[in-house]
C-alpha cells in the first residue's frame, strides 16, 4: 500500500533518532517509494501489463569513522529497528577509514517547481490510454512492407518518490515521472534478419515524440541495415551518431568519476588541468537543468546538484565526485552521488554548429556508426572495441550498410581526435551529445 | 524443505494462499500464480587494505500472475497483508475481461527429493569477523604478488533466498537457495602504463568450497598474475583468421551465439534466426549443446524453476542437429511443448521468462595440444568481459586476455580484442572440439529483459576457421 510522504518523513526522522540514541556518531535514512505502470504489445496483442507499488529504504550508518549499510523492502517496525542495531554492530566491527562522513548539511536553494521532472498527469492518464499509445506506434510501424516481424513496442510509467534524512540535520524530499517508450522491429530480405530499436523518454508525457515519429524512426533504423555488406579491416574516419556519442560520453565519464580516480582505475588519473582534448571539447554535469532525465535537486547523500565542467576547451578541470571520493582527492564533492557510488547528472557533449549531413559530406571515405553491440571498454587503459552496425560512406554520401565490423580506438585519443561536433544534441538518458566526426579508428572486418 | 517454515516467513497459511489464487482468477484468467520471496544479500568491500564497507540488503515481496489467452497480467507488492495481496491479486486479474469463474484445484506441496545445492558450511550462516578474514585473505595474496601490484579490490557476495510458488493448476513449492560470489580486480601499474586483472569464484556453494581448488591465496594470485601479464601485452591483430577459444571462460560464446536464441520467447515470436530450423543442421557435427540446471552447487542450478518446474538438462544441439529449446511456462503453453524448467525471474518484482542456467558445450575428440598445433596463424581468446547478441543471430563478445597464435604455439599475450560474427555461420565453421571441458568462473551474470540471473558457461577446447577479430591497425 502507497504511504503517504508525511508519513515516510516521519519514519525516517524516527530512525535516524533511534540510530542516534543507539549510539551511531552518524545515521541517513534514505527511503524509495515507486508506482510502475508497464505494457508490452507485440503483434497488436498486450503481451504483458505490469502494475504495481514498492519501497525501499536505506541506512548508512557510522561509528567511531567506520561504517556500514543495510537496506529493506520490510517496513514493519520491529525488523527496521533490529536492522539498525545489526547495521550500528556491523560498523563497529569494521576497519576505520578516515574519509568516511555524510557530507556537512546544505540548504535547499532550488525551487522544485523549477526543474520541472514531475508531471501530473501520470495520475490522469487511463491504462486504456497507454496501451492505445502503445498499440498505435506498433501499427504504423508494422504498415511497413519491409517490416518483417516485431519485437513489440513497452510503454511504462514510473513516479518516484524520494526521502533523504541524516543526523547532520539534512531533511528533503523530492517527486519526479519517467515516460518512456520503446520499440523493437525487424526486418528481412532473402533470409537475411536485421533486426532495429528506437526508444524516447522524457519527465513529461507531453514532451514524448508523437507515435508516428518514433515508429518512422523505428522503421528507418531498421531497414537501412538490409542489405549490409563486409568491409575490409582500415583505418578511416568515424562518425558517431547521437545516441552512440553518449554510449562514448558513458564511457568517459567512469574515467572521470572520482571514484575510479582514486582507484587508478582510469587513464585520466594525475591528468587534472592537463590539455586533454582538442579545444573545441567541452563536457559538463547538471543536475540543475529544466525538466531533464538527470536532473534532481540533491544527490543521493544531500549534496546539492550543480553545473560542472568535467572537461573545459579540452582543459580536464574536474574529476565528478560524491564525499567520500572528493575528500580522498582533496576536492569538493560535485553532487554525483549515486546509489553508493558516483553517477551522472544530465553529462553532456556540448554542441557544435554542423548539422549531421555536412558533417557526412566532409568524409570521403569512412562509416557512420548507427549501433554497437558488446562490452568492450577498459577505462583503465582507455581501450574500445566495440561490435558495430552502421552505413558506410563514400565521397560524402552514404553508400552502403555495413555488419559484422568492429571498432577499436583509445578515448584518449578519440578525445584528441575529435573534429567536427555536431549541432543535434539528444538528450535520451543521462548521456547526451550530439554527432561528431573522429578523425580515425579502426575498423575491423574482413 | 518445510513448506510450514515458508508459511511463517510470509505470515500467510495455505487458504490465504488458495483465496489470492482465487481472487487473481475471479475476472476469468485461465491461470493465476502466486511467487513470494526473502532474500538477504549481504556484501563486503575491502580496498586499500581495509573493509571499505559492509552490508545487508533484505528483498521481501510477492508478485502475482495471471494468464488470459496469451496474455498476461502481473503485479508486485512489498506489503504482504491479506489486503494488499488482494488488491495485487484484483489488479493482475484485470488483463481478462471475460468472468468466466474458473476455480483454483487445491494446493498440494510438490516434494523436492534431494537439494542440488546441499552443504555442509554454508556461507550466509557465517561469522562476520571470519568473512572479513576471508576477505583479507584474498587481498593480501593478491597485493603481495608483485610490486607493480598498485590497487586491489575484493567484493564478497553471498545471499539465502527463499521462494514460495503456488498456481491455480493445485503447485505449492518452495526452495532454499544460497548463492556465493567472489571477485579480486587487480591494478597494476609499470612505467606510467596500467591495467587490470579479474578473477573470482563461488556458485551455490558452501564454506569449503574454498578450501580446495579455489583458495582465498589462489583468486588473489590469479587476478594479480593476469593485471602484470596485461602490462606488457599487445595491440590485437585486426581482420579475420582462425580463432581457438580457451576451455571454460569462452563457454560466453556458446551462451551468446545458441543460448539466447534457443530461448523460447524468442522462438514463438519468430524472430530468433533458429525459428525454423528446429531438426536441421546448423552448426558442425562436433556440436553438441547442453543447458544442465541440474549440476550440484553450480550457480544456475536450480532445484525448481521461478515458476516451480523442476528442471532437465535439455539437449540443445546434437552433432550440430537443432534439436530443443529452453521452455518457460507461457512459451511452453502457446508452441504446445513440454516444460524443460527454464523460467527464471531476478525477483518478485519481474515475470519470469525463458533463461539459460549452466550452458556448455560437450566434449570432443581432440586434444588442446594437437589443436592448437593446427594454426599458423591465429588468435587465442582465454578471458572475457561479456558478449551479446541480437535475434538476427550477429553476436559479438568482448575478449580481455588473448594470445597471438604462430606457427602453432601461443606467443605474444594480447588485450582487449573483441570477436563477431553470425552464429549459424561461426557454428559451422567450428573445425575441431577438445576434449577439455571446462567451465567459467562461477560469477557470471546473464541480463535478458533488464532482469539479470546467475548463469554458468563451460565448453572445451574449440577451433574456428575463420572469424572477424576486432582490434587496431
Amino acid at each position: 500500500m502507497k504511504n503517504s510522504k508525511e508519513n515516510l518523513i516521519t519514519l525516517a526522522e524516527y530512525l535516524v533518532e533511534f540510530g542516534r540514541k543507539k549510539g551511531a556518531d552518524e545515521i541517513e535514512v534514505s527511503i524509495l517509494q515507486e508506482n510502475e505502470f508497464n505494457v508490452h504489445i507485440r503483434m497488436k496483442e498486450i503481451e504483458s501489463l505490469v502494475e504495481a507499488h514498492s519501497k525501499k529504504l536505506q541506512i548508512r550508518i557510522i561509528k567511531d569513522k567506520k561504517i556500514a549499510v543495510s537496506t529493506s523492502e520490510d517496513f514493519s517496525q520491529e525488523i527496521l529497528e533490529n536492522l539498525i542495531s545489526t547495521t550500528l554492530e556491523r560498523a563497529k566491527i569494521s576497519n576505520p577509514d578516515d574519509f568516511i562522513g555524510l557530507p556537512e548539511k546544505q540548504e535547499l536553494k532550488v525551487d522544485l517547481d523549477s526543474l520541472n521532472i514531475y508531471d501530473s498527469k501520470i495520475l490522469e492518464l487511463s491504462p486504456e490510454e497507454k496501451i492505445n499509445f502503445a498499440v498505435q506506434i506498433e501499427r504504423i510501424a508494422l504498415m511497413d512492407k519491409r517490416i518483417s516481424n516485431s519485437h513489440g513496442v513497452t510503454f511504462g510509467t514510473k513516479e518516484i518518490e524520494r526521502i533523504l534524512v541524516n543526523s547532520k540535520g539534512f531533511e528533503g524530499q523530492y517527486s519526479e515521472t519517467v515516460f518512456s517508450i520503446s520499440i523493437g522491429l525487424q526486418a528481412e530480405k532473402k533470409g537475411e534478419k536485421v533486426d532495429g530499436f528506437w526508444y524516447c523518454a522524457k519527465r513529461h508525457f507531453g514532451e514524448l515524440d508523437k507515435p508516428e515519429e518514433i515508429a518512422r524512426e523505428a522503421v528507418r533504423r531498421t531497414v537501412r541495415q538490409l542489405g549490409a555488406r563486409k568491409v575490409k579491416t582500415q583505418n578511416v574516419p568515424i562518425i558517431l551518431e547521437p545516441i552512440i556519442t553518449a554510449e562514448l560520453l558513458s564511457f568517459l565519464f567512469t574515467c572521470v568519476s572520482g571514484i575510479s580516480i582514486y582507484r587508478k582505475s582510469s587513464f585520466l588519473v594525475d591528468k587534472l588541468g592537463e590539455k586533454i582534448a582538442n579545444d573545441s571539447i567541452n563536457v559538463i554535469d547538471n543536475g540543475l537543468m529544466r525538466g531533464k532525465l538527470g536532473t534532481r535537486p540533491f544527490d543521493n547523500e544531500g549534496m546539492l546538484t550543480r553545473k560542472t565542467y568535467a572537461i573545459k576547451r579540452g582543459i580536464l578541470e574536474n574529476y565528478l565526485c560524491n564525499s567520500y571520493s572528493a575528500r580522498k582527492l582533496n576536492l569538493k564533492s560535485t553532487g554525483n552521488c549515486t546509489g553508493r557510488g558516483v553517477g551522472p547528472n544530465n553529462f553532456y557533449l556540448v554542441p557544435g554548429k554542423k548539422s549531421q549531413e555536412e558533417i557526412i559530406k566532409s568524409v570521403d571515405k569512412g562509416l557512420l556508426v548507427t549501433r554497437t553491440i558488446g562490452h568492450g571498454f577498459n577505462p583503465v587503459t582507455g581501450d574500445i572495441s566495440r561490435g558495430a552496425f552502421g552505413l558506410w560512406i563514400e565521397k560524402g554520401e552514404i553508400a552502403y550498410p555495413v555488419s559484422e565490423i568492429t571498432i577499436s580506438g583509445n578515448l584518449g585519443r578519440i578525445l584528441k581526435d575529435i573534429s567536427i561536433i555536431g549541432n543535434d544534441i539528444d538528450f535520451r538518458s543521462h548521456y547526451a551529445g550530439p554527432t561528431i566526426k573522429i578523425e580515425e579508428m579502426t575498423v575491423g572486418g574482413i | 524443505m518445510n513448506i510450514s517454515k515458508f508459511f511463517e516467513r510470509f505470515g500467510l497459511c495455505k487458504s490465504d494462499i488458495e483465496k489470492i489464487l482465487d481472487f487473481a482468477l475471479s475476472k476469468g484468467g485461465e491461470f493465476s500464480e502466486l511467487f513470494l520471496e526473502h532474500r538477504i544479500c549481504k556484501s563486503i568491500i575491502m580496498e586499500e587494505g581495509i573493509i571499505k564497507e559492509s552490508s545487508e540488503n533484505i528483498i521481501y515481496g510477492a508478485g502475482v500472475r495471471v494468464f488470459s489467452g496469451d496474455s498476461i497480467g502481473y503485479g508486485y507488492t512489498n506489503d504482504l497483508s491479506m489486503e494488499s495481496l488482494k488488491k495485487v491479486a484484483l489488479t493482475s486479474a484485470s488483463i481478462s475481461k471475460n468472468s468466466s469463474g474458473l476455480k483454483i484445484k487445491q494446493l498440494s506441496p510438490l516434494k523436492i527429493s534431494k537439494s542440488l545445492y546441499s552443504v555442509s558450511n554454508p556461507f550466509h550462516k557465517e561469522k562476520i569477523l571470519n568473512k572479513f578474514e576471508f576477505v583479507k585473505r584474498v587481498y593480501n595474496s593478491a597485493k603481495n604478488y608483485d610490486s607493480r601490484i598498485k590497487n586491489v579490490r575484493i567484493y564478497l557476495e553471498d545471499e539465502i533466498q527463499y521462494v514460495l510458488i503456488a498456481n491455480s493448476e493445485g503447485l505449492i513449492v518452495s526452495d532454499e537457495r544460497p548463492l556465493v560470489k567472489i571477485i579480486c580486480i587487480s591494478v597494476a601499474e609499470k612505467n606510467g602504463r596500467r591495467d587490470y586483472g579479474y578473477f573470482g569464484g563461488g556458485g551455490r556453494v558452501g564454506i569449503e568450497y574454498f578450501k580446495d581448488k579455489y583458495t582465498p591465496e589462489k583468486i588473489g594470485e590469479q587476478a594479480s598474475q593476469e593485471a602484470i601479464l596485461l602490462l606488457d601485452a599487445r595491440e590485437p591483430p585486426a581482420g579475420e583468421m582462425p580463432v581457438i577459444l580457451a576451455p571454460g571462460h569462452s563457454g560466453v560464446m556458446i551462451h551468446e551465439a545458441v543460448g539466447h536464441l534457443l530461448e523460447a520467447d524468442f522462438n514463438r515470436k519468430k524472430t530468433s534466426i533458429f525459428w525454423d530450423k528446429m531438426g536441421q543442421k546448423v552448426a558442425s557435427s562436433q556440436v553438441t549443446v547442453y543447458d544442465d540446471p541440474t549440476i550440484p552447487n553450480f550457480r544456475g542450478s536450480l532445484n525448481v524453476d521461478d515458476e516451480g518446474t523442476i528442471p532437465k538438462k535439455t539437449l540443445l544441439i546434437e552433432n550440430g542437429i537443432l534439436k530443443g529449446l529452453l521452455q518457460d511456462r507461457l512459451s511452453s503453453k502457446i508452441m504446445k511443448m513440454p516444460l524443460t524448467g527454464h523460467g527464471r525471474r531476478q525477483n518478485y518484482k519481474f515475470i519470469p521468462i525463458p533463461r539459460m542456467t549452466n550452458t556448455y558445450v560437450e566434449k570432443g575428440e581432440y586434444s588442446p595440444e594437437e589443436i592448437i598445433k593446427s594454426v599458423k596463424k591465429g588468435f587465442y581468446a582465454l578471458k572475457y568481459q561479456g558478449g551479446q547478441v541480437e535475434d538476427s543471430g550477429k553476436f559479438t563478445f568482448s575478449v580481455s586476455l588473448g594470445y597471438l597464435i604462430e606457427d602453432g604455439k601461443l606467443t605474444a599475450p594480447v588485450k582487449q580484442a573483441t570477436l563477431i560474427g553470425t552464429n549459424i555461420d561461426i557454428l559451422n565453421k567450428i573445425e575441431m572440439v577438445g576434449c577439455d571441458v571446462e567451465f567459467g568462473m562461477q560469477t557470471g551474470t546473464c541480463g535478458k529483459n533488464g532482469q539479470s540471473v546467475p548463469v554458468t558457461d563451460g565448453c572445451p577446447t574449440i577451433k574456428i576457421s575463420r572469424m572477424t577479430v576486432g582490434g587496431r591497425k
